[in-house]
This record gives C-alpha cells, structure tokens and sequence, in this order.
C-alpha cells in the first residue's frame, strides 16, 4: 500500500535534547520511521509528552534531529524551508498587522507578494470563512478566528507540506467541532485536485480520526511508531460521520491504543514497534 | 455553513464598542471630578488672598497670576523664555532619542552587554539626577552646553530602560513565524522585531519628554540666564509672585501639551497593541 515514492521520508529519526536543571540529554524520539504519500493527510497521536510536537518541530526545520533521514521530495531537511508551512498551536499572529496582511506575510517572506499572490490572500480569506473581515487586528477576533488566519497564513505559501501543532488545543469544544469541520472543508477545497500533504498534531483521538486519511499513534516518550492505522471513511467527510458504529469502533481501538501506551509504565511492556511498510498487522477497516 | 453559527457577523463590533463607551464614560466622568477638584483648590486659595487670610503678595492668587500671564503675553515678555525652553528640550530629546533608541536596542540585543550595562543603567535611573548638578556644573559650567548636558542626563535614562525592556521581549512566538516562513533578516527585522519594540520604545519616549522638561526647568533654575525656569527663579527674587506663578502655569500647561502629544503619537501608531 505504501506508494512507490514518498513525499516525506522519517527513517529511524532520534531527536535528543538537554532537558531538567542538570541539562541532562534525553531523548524525545527514538527510531521513528514512517512514509507520507502526496496529497496524504496523517494525523499523529500519543501520549503527552512523548514527542509529537518535537518532532513536528523537527519537521519544520526548527531543531535538528540527531539520527536517522528526514526528507521531503528527496531533499534532505536541514532547517525552515519554503516547501513547508506550519500552522502554530498559538495563533502567533502579528497584532500589528490585520488578517489580510498576518496571511500576507509567509509570501511576503518569499518575496512572492505579486498581484496573483494578493488574488491568492483575498480567496484564502474567504476560504476560511473571514470574508468582510480582512481589515480587522488580531486583538478583534476570537480564538476560532485566530485559528483560521492561522491556517490561512500557512495555506497561502502554497507549501509541499503543511504541519499542523494541535491547532485547535486552545479552543472550546464548540469552536473546536466546527474547526474540525472547517479544516476538512478548506483541505478538500484548496489545492488543484486533492488536499495537500499535511501532517496535524493531536492528542485527541475522534479529531485524528476524523480529519485524517491515516493515524500514526507514537509510544510514549521516546517516540517510536506503535500503530500506523488507515482511515477508510469516504470524504468529504460529515459530521455525522461522527456517530457511526464505524468511526466510533476506530476511534475506541486508537483510544485503547494510547491509553495502553500511558500506562506502560505500570504494565512495564514495551510498545511493539511497526514500520510504515508493516500496515498489515494493525491495518483497520 | 457552521461558519455563520460559530462567528455571526457583528459579535465583535458589539462588545467591543460597548466597552469603548463605557471606557469613555468613565474617562468623561474622571475629568469632570479632576476638574471640580481643581476650581475648589484655586476658589480657595483665591478667597484666602481675597480676604486676607494669607498676604497676597506672598502667596499670589490664581486671579493675579492670570492677570500676570495677560501681561506677559501682551508685552511679549513670555516668548522668549519659553522659546528658550523648549530650545533646550527640544535639543535634548533629540539627542536623547539619536542616542538612545539605538543604544538601547544594542543593549536589548546583546547578552553580554546588557549584563554588563544593567546595574548601572538600573542606579542611573533610579538615582535622582539632581545630585549630580554641582559636578555638571563643575565640569561643563553653566552655559547651554551644560544646560543640554542636564536635560539629556535626565531624559536617556527611563528611554534606554524602556528600550532595552522592548527589545528583550520581543515575543519568541513572532520571530518563530519569521523563521518558519524563511523571512529574510531585513525583513524580520522591520516587519517583526521593530514593530514589537514600538510600544516600548514610545512609552519610554513619553516618560523621557516628561523628564526632559523636569531637566531643563532645574539647568534654568540653578543656572540659567534665559528660561521659564529662569523667569520663576528671578521673578521670586524681584518679590513679584504673580509673575512667578504665571511662569508656572505656563510650565504645567507645556508639560500638559507635551506628554499628551507623545500619547497622541503613542495611540496613533501602536493602536493595534492591547495594552494600549
């Protein structure tokens, strides 16, 4: 199942960092390998705490990974590229700049804010649902609002990639649901044919389930791959999808999945480690 | 779709304006009391003058005093003392803002300087300028040089702590974007850095016109030869209150219109900021 070339390639990843008051080094991922085909929208789930978001950040550029290969299109990651946007669990918005402008600044950056780049900002800002609303500052909108900028900002580079922080971590549960919806909807909608590749970081299992085409469950820290499960619903994807015997039973099996792995501690097991080409073991569906 | 359910279309503007409204209510309401506070303060002093509980020619009365300003406006005896003074603020803060903003985000930026330049700069501020004035003197003399030398040494220094505040807290979040979306150095530095540090650096520019006034009323003061400072120290001597006190009056109101034009400056550029 895996495709014959991938777009992004995490083999045996270690990512150490000095940690505590002693500035011991510890490991936060340890033998990660995984592939993302084109077009693919994963979800990563685990424990808190066991890495995701240092390996989101790994991803991103923002600190590099002690071992193992990190490549995106073949390209090796050493640092920040163009080919990747990240949508960040703050908003991180510039409160000097309104919504237009906070969603200018990634082509601005590149040096890519032309007419079709502004063309591109002003359809964005429709997109996600803020049309009127290009003129307002950061400090006027809600959390919700916040996010969508957030989300448009990194869409509007155009990226390879797109990573995605626990996005919707701040939010209430409302917002929450409706950010969920909206994400699938802007997903589908922008690009040429189907979604871009995206990478979104939760912990929370029925949002992974929901949004993605597959869910990476990592191990408690040091991360490694515990289960790398695929998500057969159709999309566009409903919310009432929600509700169905499928969708739950999936969610409930991942649920299980990551308690087991809070708990390893207790049950002093440890996770059994899968690659991305050992789908068949805990393929769901 | 659930766009509309979650963010209807007005919610923002309403408590927003709601609580801009209250915010100017409560301002008009301030003034109002700030303004019976002050006519009680003057109807007093003026009926002890008028009555004679006081000696009039000691005390002056706010009547007497507007009647100096009258005068001195009339004979144009006030501009050339206040042109004076505002010369030596003027000079002052520019030098103070030249210097100052960039020293202060040198210092804000380096590790190794600001460890270096932190106690002194903390005890330059918080050691009352006035103390140095004799060694001023003693080196600079009493010309405009020293005068200027006075109003600077007053000025730089809530600037600088401002600045260097400003540029150490740049939020570690901004220059992440920057950085995630590969912006040039150039352009982080204009479109990132520099706007974070605004509001630091114009709230420090505010309390630096305020102390440069204190500066140059003191340099005229004690050693002046022109001045408002100069004019209330000399119009004392002569035993003609009322001029002093108009002299007064006529520094309160400067003081007033300066600050409240930085403030003015301070709104109108960093407006987007939330503690603004």
């Amino acid at each position: 199942m895996a495709p014959p070339r991938p777009k992004l390639r995490v083999r045996d990843v270690e990512i150490g960092h000095r940690s505590g008051r002693k500035g011991t080094y510890a490991l936060a991922v340890d033998g990660l390998s995984f592939d993302v085909a084109a077009n693919e929208f994963i979800a990563v789930v685990g424990p808190s705490g066991c890495g995701k978001t240092t390996f989101l950040t790994a991803v991103a550029g923002l600190i590099p990974i002690s071992g193992g290969t990190l490549e995106l299109d073949d390209q090796r990651i050493d640092g920040p590229g163009r080919d990747r946007s990240l949508v960040f669990q703050q908003a991180s918005l510039f409160p000097w700049r309104n919504v237009v402008q906070n969603i200018e600044f990634g082509l601005k950056a590149h040096g890519r804010l032309d007419a079709a780049g502004r063309a591109r900002v002003a359809e964005l800002v429709e997109l996600v649902g803020l049309g009127g609303k290009g003129d307002k500052y950061p400090r006027e909108l809600s959390g919700g609002m916040s996010q969508r900028v957030n989300l448009a900002r990194a869409l509007a580079t155009d990226p390879e990639l797109i990573l995605l922080d626990e996005p919707f971590a701040a939010l209430d549960a409302q917002t929450r649901e409706v950010m969920q919806e909206e994400l699938t909807r802007i997903w589908q909608a922008d690009g040429v044919q189907a979604g871009k590749t995206a990478m979104f970081i939760t912990h929370d299992v029925p949002e992974a389930v929901f949004l993605a085409d597959r869910v990476l469950v990592l191990s408690r820290g040091p991360a490694h791959l515990v289960a790398d499960i695929h998500i057969d619903l159709p999309r566009p994807r409903t919310p009432s999808m929600k509700r169905t015997a499928e969708f739950l039973a999936m969610s409930d099996r991942i649920v299980d999945l990551v308690m087991a792995q809070s708990q390893i501690g207790k049950q002093a097991e440890p996770g059994r480690r899968v690659t991305s080409d050992d789908h068949a073991g805990v393929a769901a569906g | 779709m659930t766009t509309q359910v979650s963010q209807p279309a007005s919610p923002i503007a309403g408590p927003l304006e709601r609580a801009v409204n209250a915010r100017k209510d409560k301002k008009l309401t301030t003034g109002m009391l700030g303004l019976i506070g002050l006519v009680v303060v003057l109807a007093t002093w003026q009926i002890a003058a008028s009555v004679g509980w006081v000696d009039a020619s000691f005390a002056s009365s706010p009547v007497g005093a507007v009647k100096a300003l009258v005068h001195m406006i009339g004979t144009g005896e006030l501009w050339p003392p206040l042109l004076s003074t505002l010369e030596s603020v003027a000079y002052g803060m520019i030098i103070t803002v030249v210097v100052g903003i960039p020293l202060g985000l040198l210092i804000g930026r380096s590790n190794t300087l600001y460890g270096l330049t932190e106690p002194l700069v903390s005890i330059m501020y918080s050691v009352p300028f006035v103390v140095f004035l004799p060694i001023i003197i003693f080196w600079f003399g009493i010309g405009a040089e020293a005068r200027l030398v006075i109003v600077v040494w007053s000025a730089i220094f809530p600037l600088l702590i401002n600045v260097i505040a400003g540029a150490r807290n740049v939020d570690a979040h901004y220059l992440q974007v920057s950085k995630v979306f590969c912006a040039p150095r150039l352009l982080t530095l204009r479109s990132v850095t520099f706007p974070a540090t605004l509001p630091f650096v114009l709230a420090g520019v505010r309390q630096a016109v305020g102390r440069a006034l204190v500066g140059a009323i003191v340099a005229e003061l004690f050693m002046g030869n022109a001045g408002l400072g100069y004019v209330v120290q000399t119009e004392t001597s002569a035993f003609k209150m009322d001029d002093a006190m108009a002299a007064i009056v006529v520094i309160a109101l400067l003081a007033i219109v300066l600050t409240r034009s930085v403030a003015w400056i301070e709104r109108r550029f960093t407006f987007w900021s939330s503690s603004v």
